[in-house]
């Protein structure tokens, strides 16, 4: 539904460095965008924890960040892919607290919370797309 | 670096919102569609201004009429505007007072089309919010409609020379009609007018620093999301700046405090929290308190005081100060 | 990047410098459990200014911390959360529930010495100067 307006950029996961280099690649996008306020933080805590996920889950996989523009509005999206085991339960996934690493289980609900646009695509065996969205406001 | 395959997805969850509706236009539409008034609404004003079906009858009988005189009205019109320097200011240039002549002839015009249904009252509404926009005021804009029925009654009266009867009919017609075009005029100049004050006093919520580490935030007006997420924000940055310690949030002027409001309040004193600060909230009802634990807010999580001088006392207790009350 | 740790009378302070790795946080927990132990500290104030995110596997880090300290007899603040920070936090859902939070380095200072001293009035412990610490300069970069 976005139109891309600029090349996407995309990381690999593969590290505990790539996450901490994927948010604050995100940060520094989203206050070119023009995000004010606390919105590069939210953005980072986002990304933080989907490209946790990739490594904790998947051990590999890669973020995609792109800015995107519809109807005037510029916005920053996230993409979070891996070919990992994929999630069998995406309804109890997203549920505050649950969690299969003892974790606390708020990754990837609390990113639908940080976010203005949340959807996840997952198959088991194949491995798990996040695409989320921010709008400047 | 393997570069993972898009999965296919069998079965897939989200919440891709529809984007947010995009600002309407130039015309100060907000009030607009605000007062959007149903068709009861219409048939009950007509009725209590005594427009019948005789009189839209007459309405439509005279539109030759109107057109004929229609250029002539406009013109002894602009000739009134133009002689008055807080009117005049409004046509900058030959070209803007031609298109805005055209537009009021349209305006004219359609007074004697007949149709005067909701279409017809959202037009009326929507060149009254204009005229409000551009900063005309409310006298010189019901000004005009005196100058335009004296205008127009005298040209009636020659047009029905021969029946003077029906001229007159014709006129208080028209007249009913205007008066019903001017309670819409009022009512979107006030509308307009009160929106924007409720935009303003929103959009400053000011935080107030009593004394050193007490900061006071007194909330007017409707929280929104939106306004919910800029009140943290602007709090969370004046905790840090003013290094204050205790917070007292006064709701006494929020006018509703639902779950969702209520979930924001808990919130926002989560996030000073975490800062080190302590929020008070003030002004939330015994009521509305014992409606939000029922509906599952944990108000174990804010510390509420009554009101908003026993909130201060209560902070300045827990900075360490000693508090007395002065008899007045 | 290791967080530098300074011993202050019966108080420790870690002061984080820059984003930490999952790897960083583990090593600052395993570091200050092993020196609250061997000092037989009475608090920890642990400041996190740097941090321009804190995400629920480092909140959760950070309530361990907490927790596990206080298994040893100790208090633990956190200082230095950032607006956002706590605002994407709140967000995110966390809570830090159980763990005390104070704006800055010397508020946090002021509140370990309140604690201590309520938590044993009789104490000998010289807490006098805890409060002037802020000011000090760093001599364990
Ligand atoms: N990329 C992924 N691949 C496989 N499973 C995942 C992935 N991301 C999340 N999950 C599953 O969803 C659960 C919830 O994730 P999250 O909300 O981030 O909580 P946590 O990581 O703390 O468990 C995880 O416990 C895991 O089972
Ligand atoms: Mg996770």
């Amino acid at each position: 539904m976005s139109e891309i307006s600029t090349e996407p950029l995309v990381m690999p996961i593969a590290n505990e460095a790539d996450i901490v280099a994927a948010r604050q690649r995100g940060r520094t996008m989203a206050i070119e965008l023009g995000f004010a306020g606390c919105d590069g933080t939210l953005i980072a805590t986002a990304i933080s924890e989907v490209a946790r996920n990739i490594l904790l889950y998947a051990q590999r996989g890669e973020i995609i960040l792109c800015c995107v523009e519809l109807g005037g509005r510029r916005g920053l999206s996230i993409e979070a892919r891996d070919s990992g085991p994929g999630i069998p339960d995406l309804r109890k996934a997203l549920t505050d607290g649950y969690s299969t690493s003892r974790g606390l289980g708020l990754g990837l609900p609390g990113s639908r919370r940080l976010m203005d646009e949340f959807a996840i695509e997952s198959e088991v065996g194949r491995g798990t797309n996040v695409t989320m969205t921010k709008w400047v406001r | 670096m393997s570069s993972p395959q898009r999965p296919v997805a069998p079965h897939s969850y989200g919440s891709q919102r529809p984007p947010a509706a995009v600002p309407i236009g130039p015309v100060g539409a907000i009030g607009v569609d605000e007062m959007q008034l149903t068709d009861e609404e219409v048939a009950r004003r007509m009725s209590w201004l005594e427009i019948t079906a005789d009189d839209i009858a007459n309405l439509t009988s005279i539109r030759d009429v109107a057109r004929g005189y229609a250029a002539e009205v406009i013109e002894d019109l602009y000739r009134h505007f133009l002689a008055f320097d807080e009117t005049r200011a409004f046509f900058r240039d030959e070209q803007t007072l031609r298109r805005v002549k055209a537009m009021q002839t349209e305006y004219f015009l359609r007074l004697t089309e007949g149709n005067y249904d909701r279409e017809y009252v959202r037009d009326r509404l929507k060149i009254g919010a204009i005229h409000q926009r551009i900063g005309l005021d409310v006298k010189w804009y019901l000004g005009a409609y005196n100058f335009y029925l004296r205008a127009v009654g005298s040209r009636l009266m020659r047009a029905f020379q021969d029946d003077p009867e029906r001229g007159r009919a014709c006129y208080f017609s028209l007249k009913k009609l205007v008066f019903f075009d001017i309670g819409l005029a009022i009512e979107i100049y006030l509308t307009t007018i009160r929106r924007q004050e409720e935009a303003i006093r929103e959009l400053s919520t000011p935080v107030l620093q009593l004394r050193a580490g007490l900061l006071i935030l007194p909330i007017i007006g409707v929280i929104d999301p939106t306004r919910a997420r800029q009140l943290t924000e602007q709090l969370l940055r004046s905790i840090r700046a003013n290094r204050a310690k205790v917070v007292v949030m006064d709701i006494t002027g929020v006018p509703s405090v639902d779950s969702r409001v209520a979930n924001h309040l808990v919130q926002t004193v989560e996030a000073a929290r975490l800062m080190g600060a302590t929020v008070i909230i003030t002004g939330l009802s015994a009521e509305v308190a014992q409606a939000l634990v029922l509906v599952g807010i944990d108000l174990n999580r804010i510390r509420t005081v009554g009101d908003l001088q026993g909130g201060i006392e209560e902070a300045e207790r827990s900075l360490g100060y000693r508090v007395s009350r002065v008899e007045a | 990047m290791q967080v530098p740790i300074l011993k202050q009378g019966p108080v420790l302070i870690a002061t984080v410098q820059d984003a930490l790795t999952d790897a960083d946080l583990h090593r600052l927990r395993d570091d200050l459990l092993q020196r609250v132990g061997t000092h037989r500290s009475l608090g920890v104030v642990l400041d996190v200014t740097a941090l321009d995110v804190l995400d629920s596997f480092a909140a959760r880090m950070l309530r361990t911390i907490s927790h596990a300290v206080r298994m040893r007899g100790a208090t633990t603040v956190i200082v230095g959360i950032q607006p956002g920070v706590a605002f994407a936090m709140v967000q995110l859902g966390l809570r830090l529930d159980g763990v005390d939070t104070a704006l800055d380095l010397e508020d946090g200072l002021n509140m370990l010495a309140r604690t201590i001293r309520s938590a044993d009035p009789t104490s000998t412990t010289n807490l006098a100067g805890l409060a002037g610490l802020a000011e000090l300069e760093w001599i364990d970069r």
